[in-house]
Formats: C-alpha cells, structure tokens, sequence
C-alpha cells in the first residue's frame, strides 16, 4: 500500500468510524489476551524469577549498598521490575502484528472504510492495558513482599507501566510491520532486551556509574520508566522527575506516531 | 450505472505483468466470474478492485467510484472474502462479526440484530461461542461469506470461494451465493478455477490467461462460441442417413460431419436449435429416427480452445496441495 494513497484516503473524512474502530481494536486484543491464559502466566513468571533470585542474594550480601541507595535493595529493585514486566510483555506484543499477516486478519482491517491510525492506537491501547495489567499482578505480589513500599504510590506506578507499554508496544507495532517472520522479530527482541533492562537502572542505582557509561542510560527510554516509577513505589530517584516525565511523554508520542506511519504505509505483498 | 467497470488495467510486478491490459464491465444483480489457473492474475485483478493494491495503469471503478481516487468511498460499498481465511482464529464466531460490525460503523441494537441474522444465514449459530480454529474449513467459509455481508455491501468479491472443500461443503457455499444474489439482490464477483463453478454460479464469465482476457461472456455464449455441439443420429441403415446428411447440409444447419458404425456425428453451431429440424427434415423424407442424442463442450473445451491447454496443469495442482497445507495448519 503506497503511503501517500492511504494519507489521501484519511484526508478523504472517515466520519463515524474512529471510535469504533478504536473500540474494536481494543476489544479485540483484550478478548485474546483473557483467552490465552498461559501466556498471562508465562509473561510473570520470568520477572518474578528475576526479583526472587537477584533480590534474595543481593539484599543479603550487599547490606552496604541499602545505606548507599537509601532503600532496602528488595524496594530498590521492586520498581525496576515492575517496569520490566511491562516493558517485555508490550514489546513482545507487537508480534501479533506478524501473525494477523500470517493468518489473514490484518486484510480485514486494511480493507476496512476505517482509519488506519486509530486501527493501529486501538490496538496499541489494548496491548498496553494488558501489559499495565500484567504489572499490577507483580506490583501487587511485591507490596505483599516488600511492606515498606510507598501504597499512595501504586497508581502513579501503574500508570507509568502503562505510558511505558504503550511507547514500547508502538515500536514493536513499528519493527513488526516491516517484517515477515515471527522468528525474525523475536530475535530482535531478545536482541534488545536484555540491554535495555540492564542499561535502565532497574538493578542497580546510575548515581554512582562513570561519567563515560552515564549517556548511555540516558537514551534508554527505560531509564526513565524506572525511575520515575522507583520515585513513586520508594520516594527514591535518579533524575528529576519532571525531566524524566517529559522524556518518556515525548519518546511515547514519537513511537506511536511511527507506528501509525509505518503500520499505514504496510503493503499486500 | 455498472456495478463494475474496468478499463485498460494493468498491473506489473518487475517485468511480470501480472494483469495485463483488461477491460470488462459487471452489471448490477449478476454474478460475474473470473475462470483461469493460478497465477494468472485474477487475485492481483481483485486486490486492484478491492483498493489493497494500486493498479500500474489504467482505471477501474467499483460502484460508481474510483479505486484509486476514493479508496474508502469504495470500501464502504463492497463486502470482501478473501482467498485464504481472514479471520480471527482465536476469538469466536460471535466475536469476529462483532468486530467487523463496528469496523464498519455499527452500533448497539443495530449491530447485535446484524450479527444474529448473519450467524443465521450462516448456519452457525449453535457455533457462536465457538473459537473460530475448531470450526471446520466450510465453517470458517461460511462465517466469511456472512460477514462480508453482514454491512450490506453493493457488491461481494469472493476470491476462490470453494478453494480447498470437500464437494458437499462445495455445493452448500454455491447455495448460499445463489441465495444471497436472489434474495439480498448483490452484485458478486467471484473468481474461481474450478469448470463446475463458473458454469453452476456465474451468469457471466471471463476466461483470463496469463494476465488476459481471452473470452467472455455467458457460459452458454462462450460454449456456442467455439462452435461445438454434437448431434448423433441413428436411422435404420447407411443409405438413410446420407440422405439425411445431404439434405441437411443443403439447409446448412450442419457444419460437418462424420459417419460410424451406422451412426451419424453432425457438428453443429446449436444442437438445441438443430434437432426440431434434423426431426422435419427425416420427417419429410420418410425416414426414421431410431436413437439421437447431443453433447455441449464444457467450459473447460472452452479454455482448451482458447488458451491451447487444460485448465488443471500439473503447477495449479502442486501449488493448490501447497495451500491447502497451508489451511489446515
């Protein structure tokens, strides 16, 4: 589908349907996320491994670091885990996108006399409420855990996930309508994965990093996930939170104008 | 006002040119078909119309409007079943029309009747709550079929409608086209590669070959128009009948012929037109018709005479496997 066609036809006024088709979208991926129940599972397990095994051996053999950090190391990391759950889940989740071409759906919605760029936010949103979803699961598991955890904090935390979700489940969206193959995609997220979560501050405090290795965390988009829901878990943070609010608005707002882009220049092949 | 008018439309992919320079027009009401093998651009031909692909030249208009020029004018007016499934596996029959109805702008009451009445039309009912990956291939056509017309589209594009069913699911999805097209009055366009189903569906066909259209027309028009019925005649003994074969030549009804074994093979433009008068004219001459009998080409005589070969090449059969691997998966 040649881009400049699809912008016409959007210029073309596409009256009654965004939000239908915003609600459609949305549904749709809610409906099939409640269905596949084991993938519900499967997406927690693997943070929550994290959080059981790095916290019980780094809270107990590294008393120090709590005074440095300010915080119980388990609280420290509560937050970055939080974040990761989110961040995986949605990024992940732009696979579907492959799969609607493999299995056919994505026609339906192509043929569709419906804007392409809700079609896409709709699935975006339903995608990032499930993965906000799947966050609130080990956020809460980790209040039980960790009691010293701030509770006023919880729904500003959850709401950072969210943000989180949304800006990675467009770029999944994004990469994954350039591609074919389920596997290609999960390469690359496997690829990026474990240096985005690592190089985010979720394990350990940036304060104290070699001036040469901080600008790294700064173009991370997950760094700012991290501290600002670290800020709202523990009263605890990196960076000022205003700074860090406005960028992750902004790499939000970035992503998900490229994936309406990429997804409404998306050909038959 | 044509339901579908086409000119000139090429489609080149590289140097293959995919669709290559057809026109054609299909009227309101009927059921128009594309018959020709794989690959020989009918899929390509719909995707141009159903405004997924643009066309490398040419124009096409699809109820009164430019495919290219007001893609979603058009889209608003056509109902599409794609060649493979597109629907979603895994949500439920109910789920899935759910879907399509507010994708295409329905609300409410409105919405919930519709999907009723389509769940009926397609027999599916009982199966609503069902996912969609345990329905069986006729049931996932039949959902299709539903739910594209479930916005009550001008016109209905079925590419490859019964691809891949077994001849009882076949004939069940010719009813329902049938019945849509005599009750709801759409128009259909359909393409197929399947002999039995332009000749039992269409009203008109187009026989298309490597990107071309070579004939159209009704399946009666296109099998008159290569000229071939057969009419087998027996009278009592030899010297009848080539006084009948002379007579008849005389009145020209006869185009050639051939006689075997005291049976006489006439070949005729007509042969429904032509026997009354095989029957006078023995009449006349006293003689007795003891047996007569005719058979009509097929449409696939149709293609052979057009294109120089069988519809069913080895390649369609090797690719069709192919797919329907793929489907079953």
């Amino acid at each position: 589908m040649e881009g400049e066609r699809e912008d016409e036809a959007q210029g073309e006024v596409i009256k009654m349907n965004e939000r239908n088709i915003v609600y459609a979208m949305l549904y749709r991926q809610l409906k099939r996320y409640f269905r596949a129940r084991s993938r519900v599972l499967g997406t927690i397990i693997n943070p929550l491994m994290f959080f059981l095994f790095l916290g019980m051996g780094f809270s107990a053999s590294m008393r120090g670091m709590s005074a440095a950090i300010g915080v119980d190391y388990l609280a420290f990391l509560a937050p970055g885990i939080a974040v990761m759950t989110a961040f995986s889940s949605s990024f992940i989740g732009g696979i579907s996108v492959i799969f609607d071409k493999e299995f056919g759906f994505l026609k339906e919605v192509l043929v569709a006399p419906a804007s392409r760029t809700y079609a896409i936010i709709g699935r975006a949103l339903g995608d990032s409420i499930t993965s906000a979803l799947q966050s609130l699961l080990i956020i809460a598991l980790m209040y039980v855990i960790v009691p010293s955890l701030r509770i006023e904090g919880l729904p500003f935390a959850i709401a950072i996930c969210f943000i989180t979700s949304l800006m990675f489940n467009s770029l999944g969206i994004a990469i994954a309508s350039k591609m074919r193959s389920p596997e290609g995609f999960q390469l690359i997220v496997n690829v990026l994965i474990f240096p985005l979560i690592f190089l985010s501050g979720a394990f350990y405090p940036i304060n104290n990093l070699p001036d040469v290795v901080k600008p790294i965390f700064y173009v991370n988009p997950l760094t700012y996930s991290v501290d600002l829901t670290r800020y709202f878990m523990t009263g605890i943070s990196s960076l000022p939170i205003y700074l860090s609010l406005s960028a992750l608005l902004l790499l939000t707002s970035i992503f998900t104008l490229l994936s309406a882009r990429v997804f409404n220049r998306s050909t038959l092949d | 006002m044509k339901a579908i008018s086409v000119r000139d439309l090429v489609k080149k992919f590289g140097d293959l040119r995919a669709v290559d320079g057809i026109s054609f027009d299909v009227r309101k009401g009927e059921i128009f078909g594309f018959l020709g093998p794989n690959g020989a651009g009918k899929t390509t031909t719909i995707n141009i119309l159903v405004t997924l692909m643009r066309p490398t030249s040419g124009e096409a208009y699809v109820a009164g409007y430019n495919v290219v020029e007001e893609p979603v004018k058009v889209r608003e007016r056509i109902g599409i079943v794609f060649q493979d499934p597109s629907v979603d596996r895994n949500l439920t029959g109910w789920e899935n029309l759910y879907i399509h109805g507010l994708i295409y702008g329905l609300r409410g009451e409105e919405l919930r009747r519709r999907i009723e009445e389509s769940l009926e039309f397609a027999e599916l009912t009982k199966f609503k709550d069902v996912e969609v990956k345990n329905y069986s291939g006729g049931m996932i056509r039949r959902l299709e079929i539903a739910r594209g017309l479930m916005h009550e589209p001008e016109i209905l594009f079925l590419d490859e409608p019964t691809i891949g069913l077994d001849p009882q699911t076949r004939a069940k999805i010719w009813e329902y086209v049938e019945r849509l097209r005599n009750e709801a009055g759409v128009t259909v366009f359909l393409t197929t590669h399947y002999i039995e189903e332009a000749e039992r569906l269409c009203d008109r066909v187009a026989i298309i070959d490597h990107g071309r259209i070579v004939a159209i027309g009704s399946p009666d028009e296109l099998k008159q128009g290569i000229g071939g019925d057969v009419i087998y005649v027996r009278t009592g003994d030899k010297s009848s009948l080539m006084r009948l074969v002379e007579e008849l030549q005389e009145d020209g009804m006869v185009l050639r012929y051939r006689e075997l074994d005291g049976v006489l093979a006439l070949s005729v433009n007509n042969a429904s037109r032509v026997i009354p008068g095989v029957f006078e004219v023995a009449n006349r001459m006293g003689i007795r018709i003891e047996e007569i009998k005719y058979t009509q080409p097929s449409l696939s005589d149709v293609f052979l005479h057009y294109t120089g070969r069988e519809i069913r090449d080895e390649e369609a059969d090797w690719r069709e496997s192919v797919r329907m691997r793929h489907r079953v998966r």
